[in-house]
Formats: C-alpha cells, structure tokens, sequence
C-alpha cells in the first residue's frame, strides 16, 4: 500500500516539504521500514492530485539525504541506517514541536523547570 | 504560407520586450518571461494589471505593439496551422456559436484538430457534467464556461492559456478540471498558464508564479521559493521596546505596538528570523503565508531594495 499522505495546500508550506516531512515521520515511526518501496513519482502525484515536479523534487532531496536510496531500475526504497542516524531522525519531529513549545512557554513566562516538569508529567500520564 | 513542422524542442512561451498600448493606454510594459515546457504557472495580477492582454498576445490574437513573442517556437505573427492546432485558449468570455447544440459545437471544432481526442472529450463531458444536447444559447453562465474549457483542450494541446477559466464554475467541477490539468501534464508535458483570482485552486496546481502589475512583471519565480521567503512573524518584546517602525527591508508590512507586533516579512536567508529577534529583545513565532495572504504582496510594484 502506498504511505498515506495528505497535503495541505493552504498552509503556505511547500508541499514537496510538506511530502519530505510525512515520510521522515513515517519511517522514523517505523511505520515505513528499511527496504519498504515507494511509489513511482507517476504514481504518487497521481494519488495526492499533485504536479510530478513536486513529488520528484520530494523524492530527489530525500534521497539526497540519505533516508531514500535508488534501487536497479529506477524503484526508491527505504535506506537501511546505523543505529545513530535513526536515533536522530526519531528526535528530528519531536524536536520541531518541542522548539514552538519553547516559544509559548517564554512568551507566557513559564519557568524552565515548570515547563520542564509539565513535560515529564504528560510524558509519564 | 507554406506549412513548418512544429519545434518540439522549443520553448512553448517566450517573450521579450513586449509593450502592448490601446491609443494612448499601455496595457503591457516590457515585459519579457520565458516559460519551459512542463510548467504550471499562475498568473496573477488585480484587475486591469494586463493578465488578459499578456494571454491575448501569446495566443498571437494581438501582435505586440513592440518586443516580440514566440509562441511554440514561432513568431507571433507568424503563427498558422502547425502551432495553432497546439495551442488551446480558453478566454474569460468565450464566444460560441449560439445556435448550435453542445454536440455540434464539438463537432465542429473537432474538424479543425487532427489531434483532437475523442475519449478525452467524452470523460471530459462526463466529468464536467456537460448535456451535449443543449443549445448554447441556453446555457447558464457555470456550463458556458464548460463549454468553454472543452473546446480548448479535447485536441491535448502543446500550451494552454486559461483566462479565469473557472469564476463560474462550483468547488466539485473545478476539483475535476484541477485533476484533469494535472492529467494533461503528466501524459503530455502540457504548458498551462492560468490566470484567476480563485488562489485556492491556483495553489494546489501551480509550479510557478508570474505577477503582473500596472502592465509590469513585478514576479517570476517557482512557487516553493515563494512559500519559504514569505513569513509572517509574531513578535513578543522581553522588554516593552518595539520601534515604531523597522528599517529592515525585508519587511513589507507591520502593525503593533511597543510591546507585540505583527510582521509580514520576504526573505531566503535561514537565519534572518533568529538575527531580528535577537536584535530586537524579542521572541519570534513564524509561519509561513499561502497564497491569498501572499497576493498583495506580490502584486504590488517593487520595493526598491536600498
């Protein structure tokens, strides 16, 4: 089954970014794993009514970093990585919503150990 | 005129220095833009910026005052049967010959396109839910424009210019033609130049945006360019000490007070965000604008950059 994506055209995010993003997620959650296929670039941009460019400018960075490898014939699959390297991409999301996280707290004037300690309760509830 | 094959390796848009003047109007102002093929762009402007005029010319249904266009590797003047059977024009109000039926309008026109592709015209029929057997004359102003659509695309054409194609027609029709355009170009590596103010639809299938204003390209650039140099910034002082004013000139508009500003802001470089807010003993909320919120921005004349 192709990974299930959903692009949101209105909210000014590029959506070859926004294509990137879904499936770093999904295959930092595991949900893709190593060796998975990815749809043709055809194929993709037909399912999500997008311009090919846009999916094959998705894939094109993707593969440029190293999460998306090019096998015989043309098909993409998911690149096996070290152990570090899939420990970062699983802090990459996290670490995005933590950082707006960051700015709410200070603009509410939230004390860094407060904010820490809600963290750690929701965490653990 | 004897007839030349088509260039396939050509540009399918290319202008250069164009003025178009009506008396003692000036509609376009030198304008030049080279579009490759495969593209998407949306063409915006407000009303009366020259949108129109621009498509007019590169149909080659006006030759430009001065400057030159080259459409499908041919000159305007130029054009004839070769390049004229690729080309597909829808225009904001089409006219049609009322007496005939929809069916004879196809008809008719489908005997002047050795090209002209009749599964396409039957889904298209379908999808646009067209009667064939209606006369012109009796339809409204949302199947008109159907009409309009299927007469300029059904022969696949090379480049199609669409002129607010779909001002009249509802959200699940014109979801079918953005799919349908899309379907153009990944068979055929179709050029489509749209114009309209329906910016909803214009960013879901759009790789490339050119504006106009007064006559003037003030924009021409890929789209994701755009959505990652335009911003909106929400700015917190630490300490009550916002300027009235900012003097950098990537910023296009703000209003605020001393404490808290709101800032609609243009620029590529990663850093610039963290550098203002620092400057200004500020935090910083960005996000990025779609396109509507992106129009008057981009459709206004050039800041001069100092």
């Amino acid at each position: 089954m192709p990974p299930l994506l959903t692009i949101d055209h209105h909210n000014g995010v590029p959506a070859y970014r926004q294509i990137m993003d879904q499936l770093k997620l999904q295959i930092a959650t595991g949900l893709l794993p190593p060796g998975a296929e990815l749809p043709s670039t055809r194929a993709l941009s037909t399912a999500l009514v997008l311009n090919p460019m846009t999916v094959s400018k998705a894939y094109g960075l993707l593969e440029h970093d190293g999460v998306l490898e090019r096998r015989r014939g043309q098909t993409l699959i998911v690149r096996e990585r070290p152990p570090a390297a899939r420990q970062t991409a699983r802090l990459d999301p996290l670490r995005q919503q933590l950082t707006a996280a960051v700015h709410l707290a200070r603009q509410l004037d939230v004390p860094p150990a407060q904010a820490v300690k809600l963290f750690r309760e929701l965490l653990e509830s | 005129m004897t007839p030349h094959p088509p260039a396939p390796s050509a540009r399918p848009l290319g202008l250069r220095g164009v003025t178009q003047r009506f008396g003692p109007h000036t509609a376009l102002r030198d304008v030049s833009l080279e579009l490759p093929a495969g593209r998407i762009v949306g063409l915006l402007g407000r009303n009366g910026a020259g949108k129109t005029t621009l498509l007019h010319v590169a149909a080659g249904l006006l030759l430009p005052t001065t400057g030159t266009c080259t459409t499908l590797g041919t000159p305007s003047e130029k054009l004839d049967t070769p390049e004229l059977t690729r080309l597909g024009l829808v225009q904001q109000e089409g006219r049609c010959l009322e007496w005939m039926t929809v069916r004879q309008h196809l008809d008719f026109n489908a005997s002047f396109y050795p090209r002209w592709d009749r599964d396409l015209e039957k889904r298209l029929v379908e999808a646009l839910e067209v009667d064939p057997k209606r006369k012109i004359v009796q339809l409204s102003p949302g199947d008109r424009q159907k009409v309009g659509i299927l007469l300029a695309v059904c022969h696949r054409p090379a480049l199609l210019l669409l002129d607010e194609p779909m001002s009249a027609l509802d959200p699940i029709v014109r979801k079918r033609l953005l799919d349908f355009l899309l379907e153009l170009l990944r068979d055929d590596g179709c050029t489509v130049v749209i114009s309209s103010h329906i910016l909803n639809d214009v960013e879901k299938i759009v790789d490339w945006i050119v504006a106009l204003d007064a006559g003037a390209i003030v924009e021409d650039s890929p789209f994701d360019a755009l959505q990652e140099s335009f911003a909106e910034w929400t700015l917190t002082s630490t300490n009550g000490s916002l300027p009235a004013a900012f003097a950098e000139p990537f910023v296009l508009s703000h209003q605020g007070d001393a404490r808290q500003a709101l800032l609609r802001v243009r620029t590529t470089e990663t850093e610039a965000a963290a550098r203002f807010a620092a400057a200004h003993q500020a935090e910083l909320r960005a996000r990025p604008l779609n396109l509507d919120e992106m129009f008057p921005l981009l459709t206004r004349p050039r800041k001069k950059q100092p």
